[in-house]
């Protein structure tokens, strides 16, 4: 009993001893551990902002920013350093942007990250550089390295978003919605009663003045975008009559096109009794007023040589095109894809098949090529240059 | 006489039972801090600071532990002084704090210092203790930065952090990746091994003479630590 | 689902990613020395495994609701080892008491355990980390089966090793530890994979 008595007292004062002696060094130690703590973050935000002198950490709760933007730091000059944790190929990369006074980027640099050194890792390092020097105006029209897409388009999502922190916190207000978000935003306001599902119409006939019409899925009416540079969108209520207060010379080509299209007819055509069609042309019909609707394969960075012809392949590329009898691309539309994400995946972007709205056998390798996927584009430039061939056969000519 | 063992208990250490490459203790922080020599360095200063003075506590303190509590008393002492030391380095040499990392906390759990204190200190007196932390210490360090340099020469084309120009294109990776360290360590002990061709206590197995434990650890281990004290 | 996610992940990438023996070199020693057979192999990781996962019970809940409100962050180490050490001893006593085969089994490996970084590594590295008590529940059993895993296969070799005529310097520690570095060139060739199995 008293032997373990004994080693109670003599475990249980070593322990006393030993908080005490550790509680003192803290007391030397801690102050000067805070500091260099800060002396050493403060440098790092000197290498981007190398201007900035001191810098202090701004209390961002009240503002609205992206949602990768982590930490923003106030410099003495006026300059800021925002902290973002964005995801390239793998998630966690954590770079800092340093933004001089006059909003223009002064540094970038990639504090952590898990992207391959030798492609991801290089290719971020060459942007770091490439970013210097530009502000908001300019950041979006930075390329993308080819073979790092994903790592270089997170970096310079990075480093829009660390521009537009700055633009909010300075009191401005910055539109953080993607393309898609403010389109189906402008849709819902012009037309509340679809309550937001549309679906856009794939025209067969040309109808001049309109750029596209969103039909609601409930019957609810149209949508369309008259102009889409300034965002005109005029809505038709459910007897499709033009409900959108604007001119006159607007309102009838809507009501015009929209007409045009509802009272469109198509008839299939039967593609055997055609000699010389090539076997990409999957299903083609003709409208009452004489325009052609065609489903073609086009062969993707999936097909061997990149134009063979394997039915039993599903790598092809689904696309539907629409043309005029004298051969002038009237919409064009990517159905199914099978290429490679992030890569020839973008064919099915309309800002890729909408190029060739209006396009004729003489103009339509006049595009923008998918960066780093040039087999895709070659191929979907192949498939509309069949359409054009189909319809010269349906027409009674001879294809060239 | 009286000068001479002391100066055997100092070279004991760092020779005839060098911690690292005779006695294999230690292991972890050997093949973990070694990628870089002042890495390396500094993990065996501060391996060596805890070393002397746990064992020269704990051989003042060896008449007043109990027995029965003696293991989780060193544990505390030697945490004590780790946390110590650690709080020193993270204060006054923060580069090195953030290159060892989680190792520094973990000195506590390596195997030389408890050894050390189970099989020397608490049957020595102080100034004895005392100079078989230095000798183990040096020991431990000198062996660090042997397999550091070889590491970070060869690896990274570089010593202690200044790059050698020359070997720029010729370096290894695999060196300083894990497995490259497993391969140096196993080579220098191979080469101990053929150097002193069986003369030195060739250790057939992984040692237990310096763990604490060693005594129920059954069929694991055969020696007994406290009878090769 | 996407917390689920983050949870495989974290258990994956710590079982084959960092795994803590071949990647961290945390419990080299036990991997050593307790690998030449595979019941002890099998007997050493379990133990481990629980006791890692006990550890991570008991700390991470006096990190956040003692050490920390308290400002006695200083005392991790020294804390987390003594809680380490108790634990040991009450799951011995424990198991000695009402489970006497299962002492059998595991009771030689657990005082090897006290003094086994990988357990007070992986309770400190959950705290350095950040995780939460989940992430920390899943980061734990990860790192024990990941040692568990690199027992086993490292015992496999080594029985192979024994049979073979090695050269007589290379023979104890040194061929062992260049075997070892063979397990551990193996699972690098695992980085990345597990960041990318959802992406």
């Amino acid at each position: 009993m008293k032997k373990s008595v004994k080693s109670i007292v003599v475990l249980v004062s070593i322990c006393a001893v030993v908080s005490v002696l550790l509680a003192l060094t803290n007391a030397v130690t801690a102050p000067i551990i805070t500091q260099n703590e800060e002396k050493s973050a403060n440098a790092a935000l000197l290498e981007v902002l190398p201007d900035g002198g001191s810098f202090e950490k701004a209390d961002i709760t009240a503002y609205t920013l992206p949602a990768t933007v982590t930490d923003v730091y106030l410099s003495e000059n006026g300059g800021h350093v925002v902290k973002l944790n964005t995801t390239g190929y793998s998630s966690g990369m954590v770079l800092m942007c340093g933004i001089n006074p006059d909003g223009t980027v002064s540094g970038t640099k990639l504090i952590a990250s898990q992207e391959t050194p030798s492609i991801g890792g290089a290719a971020a390092e060459t942007y770091a550089a490439a970013v210097i020097g530009v502000d908001v105006s300019t950041a979006e029209a930075l390329d993308t390295i080819s073979g790092a897409t994903k790592t270089t388009a997170a970096y310079k999502n990075a480093v829009r978003d660390a521009l537009n922190t700055v633009i909010i916190l300075g009191g401005g207000s910055v539109d953080l919605r993607t393309e898609e978000e403010i389109l189906a935003d402008a849709l819902n306001e012009a037309l509340p009663a679809a309550n937001g599902a549309f679906t856009k119409h794939f025209f067969v006939e040309v109808t001049e003045g309109v750029d596209a019409i969103y039909f609601a899925d409930n019957g609810a009416g149209a949508v369309c975008v008259v102009d889409t540079v300034d965002g005109q969108f005029i809505a038709l209520d459910d007897s499709y009559t033009v409900i959108t207060a604007c001119d006159d010379t607007v309102a009838v080509a809507v009501k015009t096109a929209v007409d045009t299209v509802r009272a469109t007819t198509t008839t299939a055509l039967d593609l055997t009794a055609y000699a010389g069609l090539p076997e990409h042309l999957v299903k083609a019909e003709k409208t009452a007023s004489g325009n052609y609707v065609m489903e073609i394969k086009a062969a993707g960075y999936g097909i061997t040589g990149g134009d063979e012809y394997h039915p039993a392949s599903g790598e092809y590329i689904m696309i539907r095109v629409s043309v005029t009898p004298d051969g002038r691309v009237i919409d064009c539309l990517t159905l199914s894809e099978e290429e490679t994400d992030g890569i020839g995946s973008a064919c099915a972007d309309e800002t890729f098949y909408g190029q060739f709205d209006g396009k004729t056998e003489e103009t339509y390798q006049n595009i923008d090529a998918i960066s780093g996927a040039t087999l895709t584009t070659d191929g979907y430039k192949k498939a509309i240059l069949r359409a054009f061939a189909c319809v010269k056969i349906f027409e009674g000519g001879n294809p060239s | 006489m009286k000068k001479n063992s002391n100066l055997s208990i100092v070279l004991n250490g760092i020779i005839k039972e060098n911690p690292t490459l005779v006695l294999i203790l230690g292991t972890c922080p050997t093949l973990a801090t070694t990628t870089n020599v002042f890495g390396a360095f500094g993990m065996g200063i501060a391996t060596l600071m805890v070393l002397i003075c746990s064992n020269v506590l704990i051989s003042l303190l060896r008449r007043v532990i109990p027995d029965n509590v003696r293991i989780p008393c060193y544990i505390v002492i030697i945490a004590g002084f780790v946390t110590v030391v650690q709080m020193l380095i993270h204060a006054y040499l923060p580069d090195l704090y953030e290159m060892l990392g989680v190792y520094l906390a973990l000195i506590v759990v390596n195997c030389i210092i408890l050894g050390r204190a189970e099989m020397f200190a608490s049957k020595n007196p102080v100034g004895k203790s005392a100079l078989d932390g230095l000798g183990m210490g040096i020991g431990f360090t000198f062996a660090l930065c042997v397999i550091a340099t070889i590491r970070e020469v060869l690896g990274a084309a570089s010593f202690a952090g200044i790059a050698i120009p020359f070997l720029e294109n010729f370096k290894i990776e695999f060196f300083v990746k894990a497995p490259g360290g497993m391969v140096v360590y196993g080579l220098l002990i191979a080469l101990i091994g053929a150097l002193t061709n069986g003369k030195a206590p060739k250790k057939k197995e992984f040692s237990c003479a310096g763990c604490p434990s060693a005594g129920h650890c059954g069929n694991a281990c055969t020696a007994n630590g406290k009878e090769n004290a | 689902m996407e917390a689920f996610k983050n949870l495989v992940v974290i258990l994956l990438s710590s079982v084959l990613v960092n795994n803590y023996v071949l990647s961290r070199f945390l419990g080299i020693c036990p991997f050593l020395g307790v690998s030449k057979k595979l019941n002890q192999a099998v007997g050493m990781g379990v133990s481990v495994t629980v006791v890692m996962l006990l550890a991570t019970f008991a700390t991470w809940p006096i990190q956040y609701f003692v050490l920390e409100p308290f400002g006695l962050g200083y005392l991790q180490t020294i804390v987390f080892i003594l809680i380490i050490a108790s634990l040991v001893q009450i799951l011995e006593i424990f198991l000695k008491r009402f489970s006497p085969a299962l002492h059998k089994g595991l009771g030689v490996y657990l005082p090897l355990i006290t003094t086994n970084c990988a357990v007070l590594g992986v309770a400190i590295n959950n705290i350095t980390d950040g995780y939460t008590f989940i992430e920390s529940v899943f980061s734990s059993l990860g790192c024990g089966l990941g040692f568990l895993l690199a027992m086993v296969l490292f015992s496999g070799l080594r029985s192979r090793i024994d049979e073979m005529e090695v050269p007589s310097s290379f023979r104890g520690v040194a061929i062992t530890l260049i075997a070892a570095s063979f397990i551990s060139l193996a699972f690098m060739g695992l980085a990345g994979i597990v960041d990318n199995l959802f992406a």
